[in-house]
């Protein structure tokens, strides 16, 4: 389209404060620039993502003629669509963008490197200048959006999202593989930060959403398929019981998969009494028989409860976050069964009640004569169990004294873990997971529900610990999320697909067997046959012109000519001036 | 200040130069999180970014030796994460033609480097850059490789 014309490049440094000039030389970096080829105008900027920056861009295209623009400031993954957008406002087709990365990649990591970093700064800028050159404008696409969302989970997060959606006039397929909705809160005999059970709490949301018009709910199901993208997937529901599938069409998908409590093997004797056992175990307990002893159906007297366990632990993958609901939940069942029995022991790492009105149970607790006890981190309490018999050791931080005691029970707070079959949910939908095991949002701090794979939500506990509460902020802002584009009804999609030079195509096949996607077929019509790219079903992953012998596919914004431009330059630098022999 | 090439031909001033390849949705997020985390390392690399490793020809690689990069580093999704459910695979099978061209060319296979990490996996990436600048630095400058 813009193959023609001469290229006019503006080069844009950012100083985002100090956090990139306090290590790399800005100023020195935007002279460089001028000295690239087709750069017509070059500088820095304090923060080229403020009102400022972007106005500075659209002023400097307009004065200058700009037609590439590159902007050498923070993460892409952060500001590419900000500063797409502003070029687009000023006229310039988004594609005709290059953003380089000076802080997470060279400021941040090179901190005590000032002088070596303002070498890689000028050699990334040399770069990209040499990319933007090449890049070439594309049609900006947009596709329709199936009005309807498929929600994977029907816990609380599910159930509440998909209310708020349906409420809004769009219809909800959702899916649970349980017999039964509710997920994990409806197990619980009583639910902070309000005095009720988890039946009673989701009871009327689940007769709601099960006579909803515009729900249809799918138990003991889950999705075995998935396919599409933004605003046109195709789920398979597979009903696992009767193994019959159905298919429907979806335009966004919100995964409220859950956690599950982790089982502490390896921890405080847990499997070798039946008085041992989880708080999740001990909130499943039958109302009559909460406060008999498992094992000889005894009333229970004294209880020591243990926090922290399976969470917190540095080094231990999948173990090292804050659990969340513990502190908060050990202190409101402390605190309900107190009067029932003689002691209540709480020994734990640190108390966080941090949520709205929790602190006052933590307090309600000790009001209560619950004891609360810190041990160490380094030096945990030990549990033994002999003819039956329970003790716990541990040593107290607080009065630096040793403390031995005979619970009746014993109840382990235990960390929240993905669920089973999480890695397949991740797989189907395109999601990588954190460190703590949950899905990765898009964004960990601008963009917590959504995901990089477009249309593709994430809410409640499927995406960190976290309580009920909480769990349902995100299911609202999750259904917000999908009723948004949904309302819009249209929505833009990349443009960075592959496309097939057809004389230079041999009908070799090997991109249709590389394609992961089955979206290249042989156009037989053609003599010889040709591979053809359906772009709706190309996800621009790439592998196709990779492994394409004859080069004869085309991936638009990523073409071979493209990234050899950015190695070239990086390898053959441009004169310097502005220091040292030019 | 500015590094011509006559201030660097002492063989101690010598530094790699190193060409990365990310793929967008594993390790260049995970650049990116060793960024925010802090976490400090060699400046020797300098990132291109790929939507994905199958992205990545061979020539690539080949092309950016020959002109003289010391070494190449690739890092993408660990095999089963790639977003695009088996880049990485594709290119994972590319990888030993690659480095037999390289025997046959005589240079060193331990200057390329593939590894995965994922979006979380700061420290493995940062790690990973240090091992290829450590392996290039003992091979010494690409150009007296070359055969
Ligand atoms: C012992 C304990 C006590 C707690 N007490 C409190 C409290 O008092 N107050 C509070 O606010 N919070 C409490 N919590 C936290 C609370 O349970 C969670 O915040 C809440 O259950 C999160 O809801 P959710 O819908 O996100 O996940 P879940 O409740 O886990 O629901 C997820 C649902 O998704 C389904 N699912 C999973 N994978 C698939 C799949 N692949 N396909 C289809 N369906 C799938 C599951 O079967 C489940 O029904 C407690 C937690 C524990 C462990
Ligand atoms: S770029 Fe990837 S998804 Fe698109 S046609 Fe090529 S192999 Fe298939
Ligand atoms: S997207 Fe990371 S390797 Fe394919």
């Amino acid at each position: 389209m813009t193959a023609q014309e001469e290229p006019r490049i503006g080069v844009f440094v950012c100083h985002c404060g100090h956090n990139i000039a306090g290590v790399v030389d800005v100023v020195r970096v935007a002279e460089y620039a001028k000295s690239l080829p087709h750069v017509v105008f070059a500088t820095d900027e304090m923060f080229m993502c403020s009102d400022a920056g972007q106005q500075l861009i659209r002023d400097k295209i307009a004065e200058y003629d700009l037609n590439r623009v590159v902007v050498a400031s923070c993460s892409p993954r952060m500001h590419e669509p900000t500063f797409r957008r502003v070029v687009e406002e000023a006229g310039l087709n988004r594609y005709l963008f290059e953003q380089v990365n000076l802080r997470e990649h060279v400021s941040w990591c090179h901190m005590r490197e000032p002088e070596l970093s303002t070498e890689k700064a000028i050699d990334l800028v040399r770069m990209a200048v040499a990319r933007a050159a090449k890049l070439e404008g594309l049609p900006v696409k947009s596709v329709k959006v199936t009005p309807r969302t498929l929600v994977v989970g029907g816990g609380i997060t599910g159930i509440r999202a998909a209310l708020d959606i349906a409420d809004r006039g769009f219809e909800v397929v959702l899916v649970e593989r349980e017999p039964k909705l509710g997920g994990n809160l409806v197990k619980w005999n009583h639910v902070f930060p309000v005095d009720k059970s988890g039946k009673k709490i989701l009871g009327p949301l689940i007769k709601r959403v099960k006579s909803h018009e515009r729900v249809r709910v799918f138990t003991n199901s889950e999705v075995s398929d998935f396919d599409g993208y933004i605003g046109n997937f195709v789920a398979t529901i597979r009903n696992n019981k009767t193994g019959k599938e159905e298919q429907v069409e979806v335009g966004t998908v919100i995964i409220a998969t859950g956690f599950k409590a982790y089982e502490p093997v390896e921890y405080y004797a847990y499997g070798q009494s039946p008085d041992i056992m989880t708080l999740a175990e001990f909130h499943q307990r039958p109302g009559d028989e909460l406060l008999k002893r498992p094992s000889d159906g005894r009333p229970v007297k004294k209880i020591v409860c243990i926090g922290c366990v399976g969470s917190r632990e540095p080094g231990k993958q999948g173990h090292e976050h804050c659990s969340r609901y513990c502190c908060t939940a050990v202190a409101k069942t402390a605190a309900d069964i107190r009067s029932d029995v003689e002691e209540v022991v709480v020994l734990y790492q640190d108390v966080r009640t941090y949520g709205k009105g929790h602190e006052e149970f933590h307090r309600l607790a000790r009001l209560r004569y619950v004891m609360y006890s810190k041990f160490p981190r380094e030096e945990k309490p030990q549990v033994t169990v002999a003819d039956g018999e329970l003790t716990v050791k541990w040593h107290d931080v607080l009065s630096g004294d040793d403390f031995e005691f005979h619970p009746d029970i014993i109840v382990l707070a235990s960390a929240m873990v993905p669920p089973d079959g999480i890695d397949d949910v991740a797989k189907m939908f395109g999601l990588t997971r954190s460190a703590d095991g949950f899905f990765n949002p898009e964004h960990i701090k601008l963009a917590p529900l959504t995901t990089h794979t477009a249309g593709v939500m994430i809410a409640g506990t499927a995406q960190a610990a976290k309580n009920a509460t909480e769990s349902v902020v995100d299911a609202s802002g999750a259904a917000a999320k999908a009723v948004g584009l949904m309302a819009r009804g249209e929505v833009e999609i990349e443009s960075t697909t592959a496309q097939v030079i057809e004389d230079l195509c041999s009908s070799c096949h090997t991109c249709v067997a590389a394609c992961p996607y089955g979206a290249i077929a042989m156009d037989e019509s053609k003599d010889p046959p040709v591979a053809h790219v359906t772009s709706a079903k190309c996800h621009g992953c790439g592998t196709c012109a990779a492994a394409c012998p004859s080069s004869a596919i085309l991936m638009l914004h990523s073409t071979d000519e493209q990234i050899m431009a950015m190695v070239e330059a990086f390898l053959t630098p441009a004169p310097e001036i502005g220091g040292g022999e030019a | 200040m500015a590094t011509t090439a006559e201030t660097k031909t002492q063989d101690e001033q010598w530094e790699p130069r190193i060409l990365a390849f990310c793929c967008n949705w594993c390790s260049y997020a995970g650049a990116d999180l060793a960024g925010t985390s802090r976490i400090q390392y060699p400046t020797n690399v300098r990132i291109m970014r790929v939507n994905c490793t199958g992205r990545i020809d061979v020539d690539f690689i080949l092309a950016a030796l020959e002109k003289g990069a010391d070494g190449v580093l690739v890092s993408g999704c660990h095999p089963g994460d790639c977003h695009y459910t088996s880049g990485n695979l594709k290119l994972r099978a590319r990888w030993a033609l690659l480095e037999e061209a390289l025997k046959q060319a005589g240079v060193d296979p331990r200057r390329v480097r593939l590894q995965w990490a994922s979006a979380s996996e700061a420290q493995a990436f940062a790690d990973g850059v240090r091992i290829i600048v450590d392996q290039v630095r003992k091979l010494g400058p690409m150009k007296e490789a070359w055969k």
